[in-house]
């Protein structure tokens, strides 16, 4: 009876926080996020039962899974405790068949005790190896620990109740754990062990419901929501997955662009900010951050999540009152300026390691582009450095202020048709060459452009270019924020290409890659856009590149993962495959960070057009760990990848070169 | 404050002019247009002087074709209050006829301020603005690179050959800015919005017969490509002579 009472005021405590989490997230707008239920359950199986997130960070990752599966098994016993206190004498041997109790009996025990075991070691890691992920964890410092102890507990007590009922003659089979430590306090009058049993099963019960309204109020919190996220999270799948969010610029009534407060983000931001654990995955994987800048993917969710809870607090405690001066000082303030920082925003390369890293599926990039867009589109409010590359673009269609009539200049002497040529031919190519940007202007970049092109004509493949008519598809005004600019000229490039009726695209820039092929189609542009890897891989399977019989050089090269290619994308073996098949004598050798793990090169996210002052470079980070596995050549996929590279190196002074990939091939032509 | 800048719509200098076939102008066709970079710094200082002063209205002239209703709703998107297009289709190199048109807009404006970039970088006769002044019969400050209003006079910093000068000057008065006054704010989305919704004027004006106008136009010489003579100090005797005889700076 007396439980009864508990459970029912524990359970009540806990739907009102619950209620409540959940009428705070819905400050956020709305979104749907119910579509493709088919991958939404593959995610929660893999991500969220199956833990395949965690388990990346090796033995850690398995403790903490090992923690998962337990509570899931151990949940079942919980409920059978919690139904004991209501039932006198209740156990699931009322309901199973005998053999399949055991069974239960026994997977109680085992995971308990691998639980405990587990529960020390991170008790051990946290107090003794002290990862440098979990330092200066301003937010939730001592919670750590106290969950870990109040598991402890909660697993020695449940064996303890489980022992002593072996004590007072109930059945041993299954306990294989709790019968020997019965054994052990064999010497207990049956008093003591009744009063042993029933403390334990007390503090365990009642341990039970103080975890359960305790987890609301703390970082554990995701015990709660991380399956719910995982279920809720972008299920885009390569590609399309690292999209930004489409933009309504043509709204009427629309007065906000882009997040300032928790408000403007989406519920699904702001549920992200429920589930993060605070353990910095994410932040250890970040550029940025690991070089010494003050943006940290884990503050970001995190002040996100306090921000809401100090704006959601007010705004209840105000309810359909007026404020008191405080609290409108509380409403006034703002996630962004009031708790993140310009500088912590302009410091993200967008390169995904975060969102790739993190075991609960934040998306960490999501709010920060979301609150640069603020800060441009409604403030203009940018670093000096990016104002002449927004400029140039409005005014030249590149970023760069150089004249749209030099970008064919790299086709001098080589024959290069543009699409107005074709049609003035009355023919059609099968591919459009998009050129790039970089690749037309930059003068180390209009190398691989010629070796790209080399590789099209050796291979006999009908392409085009479209010279002067090419122009900035607006991407890198996307990534810094300016959404508008970025429309107009993506939907001047859609209309350009669709003139031509254009169908296939190939590309060697990542981002063109990236943006034509899967930020295209929200504006309505629809094109079958391959990177030039997975394009010269086609073309040497198919045997169609002529290439030199001789082996060539025997080149120890390391491959520079494209943060667009790779983890916007997945593409990871066609440039290594594309290298080893043309020069098969290669060795490629990989550095520690390295496919979806590997480490930016500084450039993306607008960074390329910004100054880096604060801490160390990216890109000599970088090209440090590519030169330390002592390759003898750097080889990219990427103009801008190629950029900080060959920055890098010479900073560092280092004389190892850089090629893209497509020069690699190129050296093997026989012409 | 009552301000009033007058910009014009140049074609962005980062392309390859071609001349037309009689020589008279450049080819149009594949041009972008932009406002005038000197003219951008002045709505730059003249949205400054309104913010700081935390009153009055920022109006933006223009003389131009239709299509110059462009440049002023960037100018308004950027802050200004309200705009003028004084339309017309003459490409006029005659800054008289452009200052006249000006100033009989101008006039009853009741204008504390009107500001002019320095220069116009597509025709660089840097004459408009103090001609309209003029006109007006308003004192002028040229070349101004800094600027301070307090109550009924101004003071302004102007750039000289290596130094620069301090002038006071009473207002109302005309303006020519130079490069130094801030860089000038990108619109934000926000104001591009709002700058939908401003009053835009647009009425034909009349510039007249033009008492100058371009008999020819040229492109410049090509540069001759870089020349690499030799390397190290054996390279030095061939690259003296070359200085002396060909290019005959020595
Ligand atoms: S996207 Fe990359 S740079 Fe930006 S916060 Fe995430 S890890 Fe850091
Ligand atoms: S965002 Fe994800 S990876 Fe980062 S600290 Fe939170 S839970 Fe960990």
């Amino acid at each position: 009876m007396v439980f009864a009472v508990v459970l029912l005021g524990a359970g009540a405590f806990f739907t009102v926080s619950a209620l409540r989490l959940r009428r705070w997230a819905l400050i956020g707008h709305a979104e749907d996020r119910t579509n493709d239920p088919a991958t939404r359950t593959k995610n929660l199986l893999l991500i969220g039962i199956a833990q395949t997130k965690i388990m990346r960070d090796g033995f850690g990752g398995l403790m903490h899974a090992l923690v998962f599966w337990g509570f899931c098994v151990l949940a079942l016993g919980a409920l059978e405790i919690l139904i004991q206190g209501l039932v006198d004498g209740f156990s699931y041997a009322w309901l199973l068949p005998r053999p399949l109790f055991v069974v239960y009996v026994l997977s109680q025990e085992i995971f308990c005790g691998l639980v405990l075991l587990a529960v020390g070691w991170l008790f051990y890691r946290r107090l003794v190896i002290k990862p440098a992920r979990f330092a200066g964890d301003p937010v939730h410092g001592g919670d750590a620990l106290f969950i870990l102890s109040m598991i402890t507990v909660l697993m020695v007590t449940l064996l303890l109740t489980f022992a002593m009922e072996i004590h007072a003659g109930a059945s041993a089979a299954g306990h294989i754990l709790s019968a020997p430590i019965a054994m052990l306090l064999g010497g207990l009058s049956s008093d003591a062990a009744h009063v042993l049993g029933r403390t334990s099963w007390w503090i365990h019960a009642l341990g039970l419901l103080a975890f359960a309204n305790y987890l609301p109020f703390s970082k554990h919190l995701h015990v709660l929501t991380s399956l719910i996220n995982t279920w809720y999270s972008n299920t885009s799948g390569p590609g399309r997955i690292g999209a930004m969010r489409p933009m309504d610029l043509e709204a009427e009534d629309a007065e906000q662009f882009g997040a300032a407060d928790v408000e403007h983000l989406s519920w699904k931001n702001l549920m992200d900010g429920y589930s993060c654990t605070e353990c910095g995955r994410c932040t250890a994987a970040c550029p940025a951050n690991i070089t010494g800048k003050k943006l940290s993917p884990r503050m970001i969710v995190v002040k996100t999540r306090a921000r809401l809870t100090e704006k959601a607090t007010v705004l209840d405690a105000v309810g359909g009152g007026t404020a008191t001066m405080e609290q409108q000082a509380v409403l006034d303030k703002n996630l962004l300026d009031d708790w993140i920082t310009e500088e912590e925003l302009w410091a993200c390369t967008s390169c995904r390691a975060c969102v790739e890293e993190c075991p609960v599926s934040i998306d960490q990039l999501d709010i920060i582009n979301e609150l640069r867009r603020d800060l441009v589109l409604m403030e203009s409010r940018f670093p000096e450095e990016a104002q002449g590359a927004l400029t140039s673009l409005e005014r030249n269609g590149s970023p760069w202020a150089y004249s749209a009539a030099d970008r064919e200049a790299w086709t001098e002497g080589l024959d290069i048709p543009t699409m107005a040529d074709m049609v003035a031919r009355e023919e059609r190519p099968d591919i459009l060459f998009w050129v790039g940007c970089m690749g037309s202007f930059d003068d180390r970049a209009k190398k691989i452009t010629v070796a790209f092109a080399r590789i099209l004509q050796a291979a006999n493949v009908k392409f085009a270019i479209l010279g002067q008519e090419e122009t900035c598809h607006g991407d890198p005004a996307r990534r810094m924020g300016n959404e508008y600019l970025y429309q107009m000229l993506a939907k001047g490039v859609i209309e350009t290409l669709d003139g031509y009726q254009v169908k296939t695209v190939v590309t060697f820039c990542p981002h063109c890659f990236h943006q034509m092929g899967n930020e295209f189609p929200d504006l309505g542009g629809h094109y079958e856009v391959i990177h030039h890897t997975d394009y010269i891989e086609r073309l040497l399977n198919e045997g169609r590149v002529p290439l030199n019989t001789e082996h060539g050089q025997r080149l120890k090269v390391a491959y520079h993962d494209s943060c667009y290619l790779g983890r916007y994308n997945d593409i990871y073996d066609s440039p290594r495959n594309s290298i080893r098949k043309a020069l098969p004598v290669v060795t490629l050798v990989e550095p520690p960070r390295t496919k979806s793990r590997g480490l930016c090169c500084g450039a993306g996210g607008g960074r390329m057009w910004m100054e880096e002052t604060e801490g160390k470079r990216v890109n000599v980070e970088r090209t440090e760990e590519l030169l330390a596995t002592g390759a003898d050549t750097i080889a990219v996929a990427c103009p801008f990848c190629m950029t900080m590279m060959t920055d890098g190196l010479t900073a560092s002074g280092s004389e190892v070169p850089v090629l893209d990939v497509s020069e690699v091939v190129a050296g093997q032509l026989r012409v | 404050m009552k301000i009033a800048v007058c910009i014009k719509r140049v074609p962005v200098m980062e392309v390859k002019f071609a001349i037309t076939a009689d020589k008279s102008r450049y080819e149009e066709t594949g041009l972008k247009y932009d406002i005038n970079d000197f003219d951008l710094w002045a709505i730059e200082a003249a949205l400054q002087l309104k913010e700081k002063a935390g009153t009055g209205s920022v109006h933006v002239v223009c003389v131009g074709p239709n299509a110059a209703q462009e440049q002023i709703r960037k100018a308004m998107a950027m802050g200004a209050d309200s705009g003028a297009l004084l339309e017309t289709d003459t490409r006029n190199y005659d800054g008289l006829a452009v200052a006249r048109v000006l100033a009989a807009e101008l006039k009853d404006g009741g204008y504390d301020l009107v500001l002019f970039g320095r220069i116009a970088i597509d025709s660089m006769n840097q004459m408009t603005g103090p001609m309209v002044a003029e006109l007006l019969d308003m004192p002028v400050v040229t070349n101004v690179f800094k600027l301070d209003i307090n109550g009924a006079t101004g003071r302004a910093e102007r750039v000289l050959e290596g130094a620069s000068e301090v002038v006071e000057f009473p207002l109302p008065a005309v303006l020519t800015i130079d490069d130094g006054l801030n860089k000038e704010r990108l619109p934000s989305l926000k104001g591009i919005m709002a700058a939908k919704k401003k009053p835009l004027e647009v009425k034909p004006a009349n510039l007249g017969d033009a008492a100058v106008t371009v008999r020819s136009m040229a492109l410049p010489a090509e540069r001759a490509a870089g020349r690499i003579v030799g390397e190290g100090a054996d390279a030095v005797p061939e690259l003296v002579r070359l200085l002396q005889t060909e290019a005959k700076v020595l």
